[in-house]
């Protein structure tokens, strides 16, 4: 698994890479956290494009995003979900809390829900 | 032809990183065995998930505790239905009774979800404990 950001005016893009399970989710929380709590970002996008596989570590790291974007009144954004990433989350029931769009362009211009 | 044939035992340690070897070799025995894609995917899951239980609560993030996971064949004869049963042992703590209850999903929470995962992935799910080792037995059926 690989993640780099890309950041632009009160945005950090997250590319993650690879499968997202136990070995790896905590460097993937940690990135969130950092963008969130210690640089304050406002949004936060995550890109899912390339993550064929993501477990319930890996669900957990997007819940911890999110948690902390709420607190702090930012948003946190996934996109380019796979079929079987969406189909773990749709199986946490979770699917509905987050805001999430088919590619980057709709997720850097969709407004604040 | 027995009810019930060992195709595969696997030995490991709790390392985080054997995860994605697992999956790669459930997800195509799975499908050799003609589990569609979906399910080949849950059953990856599932395994997955069990062995991150493991490794987190069994064995408290130790990374040289001993698992190791038999995949039988279940042949159908009588009445039961062909499928394929994994069953996980391993040596670390007996699991609490109430960490078997698994959380209810849907709630913004970034634990608990991966007991919810086996049993939605599985057709069955089983703890035991026998002597010092904890087992699980889970079993997908082809439907």
């Amino acid at each position: 698994m690989q993640i780099s950001a890309r950041h632009l005016e009160n945005t950090t893009i997250f590319d993650v890479t690879g499968d997202i399970d136990l070995a790896n989710s905590p460097a993937v929380r940690k990135a969130f956290l950092s963008e969130i709590r210690e640089k304050k970002i406002p949004r936060v996008i995550v890109n899912l494009l390339a993550v064929k596989y993501i477990d319930s570590s890996g669900i957990a790291s997007l819940v911890e995003g999110l948690k902390a974007s709420r607190d702090l009144k930012a948003r946190f954004i996934l996109f380019g979900l796979s079929k079987s990433a969406r189909e773990v989350l749709q199986l946490s029931r979770l699917l509905k809390l987050f805001e999430i769009y088919e590619n980057e362009e709709q997720a850097l211009s969709a407004e604040s829900v | 032809m027995p009810r019930r044939q060992l195709l595969l035992r696997l030995q490991l340690l709790s390392n985080p990183l054997v995860l994605c070897g697992v999956r790669g070799v459930v997800s195509p025995l799975a499908g050799a065995m003609g589990f569609g894609e979906e399910d080949c995917h849950k059953i990856t899951l599932a395994l997955d998930e069990a062995i991150t239980n493991v490794i987190r609560h069994a064995y408290g993030g130790k990374l040289e505790g001993p698992i190791e996971i038999q995949f039988h064949k279940l042949n159908g004869a009588d009445t039961a239905k062909p499928g394929l049963e994994i069953t996980l042992i391993d040596r670390g703590a007996k699991a609490r009774p109430d960490s078997l209850k698994g959380l209810p999903p849907g709630e913004l929470r970034s634990g608990g979800l991966g007991l919810h995962f086996m049993r939605q992935s599985m057709d069955a799910v089983v703890h035991t404990r026998v002597g010092s080792t904890n087992r699980l037995r889970m079993v997908k059926f082809i439907h």
